[in-house]
Formats: C-alpha cells, structure tokens, sequence
C-alpha cells in the first residue's frame, strides 16, 4: 500500500531520515519506536508530504507521491494523520471540525456528513460533545475528536505522531483505546509512539529508529523478547 | 434666606450662559444653514473613511498573506513569482510606512490621478492604499500568530492551501488582531482630515469654512470635535460587538 524507497530528508546539512526502504501492506499496524531525534516523526511527516523528501521515492496506492506532478491533496484525503497537539479547529465547534474537510471537498453532503459525525463520535463516547468547542474539551477527549475528523474522510492508512505523548497519564487510556478498536477493525496504521504496551498489543510490526535510519524491525514478540541490535537492546533496558 | 438666594443666583449665572452657548451656536451653525457645511463634511469623511477601509482591507489581506510566505508552490515557475511579488510587497511597505499621509495624498492629486477630478476618488484611492500597508502588517501578525499546527491539520485532510487559510487559519488571525485592526481604522478615520490639503470639503474643512466665515472658533471646530468623538465611539462598539461574537468560542 505504501512503498518506501531510499527515503532521504535534510534540513540543511542536518540529515534527518538518511534512506529509509519500507513496504507497509494494507492491514498492517505499523509501530514506530525510538529515541527522540532520531527521525521517526519526520518520517512519518514524509508519509504525507507535510515534510517534503530531500531524496527518494514514496508511493502510494500506485502513484508516486513524491513527483512534483502528483495531486498530494487527493492523496492526503485517503491518509488520515492525528497529531501530537491536537491541532482540532478552535474556532469551529467539535461537528463542524469533524464535517468541514468531507463537505468542502464534496465528497458528502453536509446532512451526510453530520450523520457520519454523529456516527463516529457515538463510537468514541462523545456524542454528546458534538457542539461543544474543543477548547472546553480535556486533552483526551480532544484526541479522540482530532481521531474521528481523520477518520470522517474515510481514510485507507492512518497515521500517528505520537498521539497520547501531550496527555495527562490518566487519559492515554481512552485514546489507546480507541486505537486499539480502530486496529481491531482493520485500519491500516502507522504509528509513532512511547508506549511500549501499545506497541507490544497492536502492532504486527515494530520499527526501531535512531539517527535517521531503520536498526530493526520485527513482530513485536520477537522485538521485545530477543532484540538483536546493540542500541534497541540498551533503548528497551531504558523505556521497560 | 440668604443663602436660597446665593444658589438662584448661581442657577441664574449657568442658565445664561447655557443660553448664550445657545445664541452664539444658532448664530454660527443654523443661521444661513451653516451646519449644512457639517454635514456635507461629515458625508464625505464617511465616503473616504469606508473606501479606504475597505481598499486597505482587501490590499492588506493580499500583501499579508504573500509576506507571511502562505504560497509555498513546488513549481518552479510560480516560486518565481512568488519570490517578485515578495519584494513588491516589501518596496509597498517600505514607501507607504516611510512617507507622510499628506504627501501621499498630494502625490495623487497633483503627480499621479490628474485626469480624475473628483477629489473624493482619488482620496479614497489615496487613504486606501496607505490604509492597506497598516493593515497589511497587522495582518501578517495575526497570520504568524495561528499555531503551524492548524495549517499542518487542514492539508493532512487534503484541503488547499488557499481553502486551509481561509476556512481555518483566517477566522483565528482576525480574532486575534482584532483590537489592532480597530486601532488602524479609528486613526485613518481621523487622519482623512487631512483631505482638505487637496480641496475636499471634509469634516474638518467644513468646521474650518464655517470658522473663517463667522469669525467664531469655539462652536465649529468643538462641533466637529464631537462628530468625530462620536463617530470614533460607534466604531469602537462595533468592534466590540464583532470581537464579542468572535471569541464565543473561547468560552470554557
């Protein structure tokens, strides 16, 4: 589903993801771990062309994202990315952050989109946060929006950047949850996280990242049992 | 009963003078309808005062946004362009922030718009274009001032640049330098008083048509003070009101 080929990306003469080959296929849970500067949020910010690769080539679906000529806001419709902040729509009421993309992009009506909303924030718990404003929302709650405005689109991959790193411990729980439902479903994800437990649950795969490049990758049994790398095996010691 | 006829004198002394503030105004203002020249004034200092809000609008919005580097295109062509309009728009500001009002309107009416005569047009035209360097700066402010993240959350949804910055950076900017933007559009209404440089029969002028024709000082020109206190007054509330609608969702 996505393909991932000598992925490069710099800012300047500091080299971030320096060539990254990957095959991510439809239905995979995708983890990402590794220590912080080591590239992961870049890479999965290249994913979507929120960073703009230095080199390399990202396909996707059959097209290759990273030729100037590719419609990447068609694409972006089909990868729906949560963020580590958040970033809800503060001005715009929790139903109408969730409607705006599907309706301004045509692809539903507004009464169809209100529907799929409601839908989704009933499967989330927050159905009745619908006109709220997210500024009166706790940090979970507003994660779990910031989950179902990605997933209103209908999206065939979802990506993650460390989505529970910004909340309160107590609340990382009901947005793992919701997480976990997602991969239960079937989503396709990529996800960049601290949260070993998660990882170990969900994931069919774990990455482990440092400095730009992929040290090792294994299901998570084999990866957190025998890691074979030097620096996965002093980084486990550390985070478990 | 000395006293109650102390305090009648003194109700006596504020009643005349309260009437002679009264004879000298009808003498000044409503004999020959010398007030008219108010209102006439008033008119187009409202004229001017709305166009150029407007054109400073709509000026400050386009050069804002190219200042704030809102279009980042892949093609190399339109970076190019980019690139030229990015110093057109800092040679505007630089100009505009660095002549006075006056000489620019002076420059408009005497060097640049000699073939229009109507001097309330090129007025408009004049405050507009200054007008839109302020607003222009305020608005970028604003821009800058909306989290990355917003932009970052429009785009992974597959919206436009263009949509993401006006469904969803632009409302947040304007709430933000609201109060700015009311600052700027209270001075440029008091700054077209300056029309009068190039012939146009403004508030100002008016009061001052009426002063040299009457030799009385004091009633037009605190008659103008007035209209303009009370023009700046409603303005002010009306900012209030659309600042009050915008921030409803701040409300925790």
């Amino acid at each position: 589903m996505i393909s991932v080929k000598n992925l490069e990306k710099a800012f300047g003469e500091n080299k971030v993801l320096c060539g990254i080959d990957q095959e991510i296929q439809k239905g995979e849970k995708v983890v990402i771990v590794g220590p912080s500067g080591s590239g992961k949020s870049t890479f999965l910010r290249c994913l979507n062309l929120l960073e703009l690769p230095t080199g390399g080539e990202i396909w996707f679906e059959g097209n290759n994202i990273t030729d100037p000529k590719c419609d990447i806001n068609k694409l972006r419709q089909k990868m729906g990315m949560v963020f580590q902040h958040f970033n809800l729509f503060p001005h715009l009421t929790v139903k109408k952050n969730i409607t705006l993309a599907p309706v301004h992009l045509k692809l539903m009506s507004q009464k169809e989109a209100d529907e799929t909303a409601m839908q989704l924030l009933a499967r989330v718990g927050l159905a009745e946060k619908a006109d709220a404003y997210p500024n009166q929302l706790s940090g979970g709650q507003k994660q779990r929006i910031a989950i179902v405005r990605a997933l209103a689109m209908k999206p065939d991959v979802m990506l993650f950047d460390e989505p529970t790193s910004a909340l309160d411990p107590e609340m990382v729980g009901e947005v793992l949850q919701v997480m976990k439902q997602l991969a239960d479903e079937g989503m396709t994800m990529v996800v960049v996280t601290h949260e070993m437990g998660f990882a170990r649950e969900v994931a069919t795969r774990v990455l482990f990242m440092d400095q730009g490049k992929v040290l090792e990758e294994a299901p998570p049994e084999e990866f957190f049992a025998h890691p074979k790398n030097a620096r996965l095996q002093d980084f486990l010691s550390k985070v478990l | 009963m000395e006293w109650l006829n102390n305090i009648g004198a003194w109700f006596n002394s504020i009643g005349a003078w309260f009437v002679g503030l009264w004879n000298q105004f009808y003498t000044t203002m409503i004999v020959d309808d010398r007030y008219l020249q108010i209102v006439w004034g008033l008119g187009n200092t409202l004229t001017i005062t709305v166009c150029a809000i407007l054109m400073g609008i709509v000026i400050g919005t386009i050069v804002a946004m190219i200042k704030a580097k809102v279009f980042s295109p892949r093609n190399a062509v339109l970076k190019a362009v980019v690139k030229i309009l990015d110093v057109i728009g800092s040679i505007y500001l630089t100009v505009i922030r660095g002549t006075p009002m006056i000489l620019q309107l002076m420059i408009m009416y005497f060097l640049i718009l000699t073939n229009i005569s109507n001097g309330v047009t090129i007025a408009c035209i004049a405050f507009g274009i200054n007008s839109g360097a302020y607003v222009a700066e305020v608005i970028r402010t604003g821009i800058l001032s909306v989290d990355k993240g917003q932009m970052e959350a429009g785009r992974s949804l597959g919206l436009t640049q263009t949509t993401t910055m006006f469904k969803i950076i632009f409302p947040q900017a304007l709430k933000n330098v609201l109060p700015a933007l009311g600052n700027e559009f209270i001075a440029l209404l008091k700054e077209t008083s300056v029309a009068g440089y190039i012939g146009i029969h403004d508030l100002t002028k008016g009061s001052d048509i009426i002063r040299t024709t009457t030799y009385d000082s004091f009633t037009p020109l605190i008659s103008a003070g007035i209209v303009y206190l009370v023009l700046v007054v409603g303005l002010t509330s009306l900012l209030g009101c659309l600042e009050r609608r915008l921030r409803k969702s701040d409300i925790r």
